[in-house]
């Protein structure tokens, strides 16, 4: 089923082959999990509002209007699912993404100082209000324009830019010290690139 | 962004992208949710019965009312109908304090659907968890496509909608309907108890 579309999947699920419906969740379930663990801040919690996300999907899934839009659909479900979890689980104390769940691009520099960069982040991400780590999330990380962020959420827009520039201020606040850190490692770091290129 | 380097946001929002990865353990448990659920037996009328929102001028809205009285009094069931549609969700004045899985005085609470063409018509509802595997919540065929059941509803208020043919969901249309959370679709409300009982 590699090269049929989400409505061509839907359409067979709803006329009974179930199992087939197996296509959809692996086809969203990394990319979405993205989304559920940065806004919820652990993995069983992130699990847990995903798996209930694509049942919910699974059993409205007449109710799909646009079935070619099928992820755009399961999308709004999982951010009304994490508000959920996120607010019941909102006494229990916070953790943040255990590193076994990432991937670690080891690229650009060493995988330890890349993990507690990244652990720096989640630990600020984690707290933020939630209704503007949403706002944060859906703009810069799954990179959606203002108009469809109002239609997914329900919030107005001008609220929503709002709720933005918060979370970036706050960011910068909880993260100052680390971004300093890291700034000056990064000057240090480009003449040695440059000598090496003209020796 | 007031005061903030949009290069500086951007490298965290570049970090928070990185992919995620679950595993098949997930995949499964998804699935095996959805197998516990029932399959889908989707027909193509059941478009056409879909609930859907449509914006429609003043005029033409008088128009197409008209209409529908003329062939609703020409088919000859109108009374029929509108005495069925009256009884939806009605509220009996006796209570019931047995059964169901919510604690607190119940009510029974008459359900009514008119669908000619369906097979089997059930409720689901806040009061059983949107399930549709509850047999006291099954509608029996009372004749000319009227749909009925009564059932034994928790005092409060509740958000309700029909299944039909274990796949469609339809909102009971002589009922004030209310934006679903999760899916921004509208299911029906109902106050069970007191003296703000639906009629």
């Amino acid at each position: 089923m590699d090269g049929s579309t989400d409505a061509q999947i839907v359409a067979r699920v709803l006329r009974g082959d179930a199992e087939l419906y197996a296509e959809l969740v692996k086809r969203y379930r990394d990319r979405y999990a993205r989304y559920a663990l940065h806004m919820l801040g652990n993995r069983e919690d992130a699990e847990e509002a995903l798996q209930d996300a694509f049942t919910r999907a699974y059993r409205s899934l007449a109710r799909c209007e646009d079935p070619e839009r099928f992820g755009a659909w399961l999308f709004r479900i999982l951010v009304n699912r994490c508000r959920t979890v996120g607010a019941r689980r909102g006494r229990r104390a916070r953790t943040f993404v255990s590193d076994d769940l990432a991937l670690h691009d080891a690229a650009e520099e060493h995988p330890a100082e890349r993990s507690a960069w990244r652990e720096e982040i989640e630990r600020a991400l984690s707290r933020l209000r939630p209704e503007q780590r949403e706002a944060f999330l859906l703009k810069y990380v799954e990179e959606l324009g203002y108009d469809e962020m109002s239609r997914l959420t329900g919030v107005g827009v001008s609220a929503l830019k709002m709720r933005v520039m918060r979370a970036c201020d706050r960011l910068r606040e909880l993260l100052s010290d680390v971004r300093d850190d890291r700034e000056v490692r990064v000057e240090r770091r480009r003449p040695e690139v440059n000598d090496a290129k003209h020796s | 962004m007031r005061n903030i380097p949009e290069r500086w946001i951007h490298r965290v929002a570049s970090e928070l992208r990185r992919p995620v990865r679950l595993d098949d353990e997930f995949d499964r448990g998804v699935m095996d949710a959805v197998r516990a659920m029932p399959r889908h037996r989707h027909r193509p009328w059941t478009r056409m019965l879909r609930a859907r929102t449509i914006t429609v001028s003043p005029m033409i809205t008088g128009v197409a009312a008209a209409l529908l009285l003329a062939v609703a009094l020409s088919a000859g069931h109108f009374i029929g109908v509108l005495r069925a549609n009256r009884a939806t969700a009605r509220v009996d004045v006796a209570t019931d304090r047995s059964g169901g899985t919510k604690p607190g005085p119940r009510r029974s609470v008459q359900f009514v659907l008119v669908a000619p063409s369906a097979r089997k018509v059930q409720v689901v509802g806040d009061f059983n968890d949107w399930d549709a595997s509850h047999q006291e919540y099954v509608a029996q065929h009372r004749g000319g496509g009227v749909w009925a059941v009564t059932a034994a509803i928790p005092e409060g208020h509740h958000r309700y909608s029909f299944v039909v043919d274990d796949s469609l969901w339809v909102a009971d249309p002589s009922a004030p309907r209310v934006l679903d959370d999760d899916y921004g679709m509208p299911n029906s409300a109902i106050v069970v108890g007191g003296g703000d009982a639906a009629q």
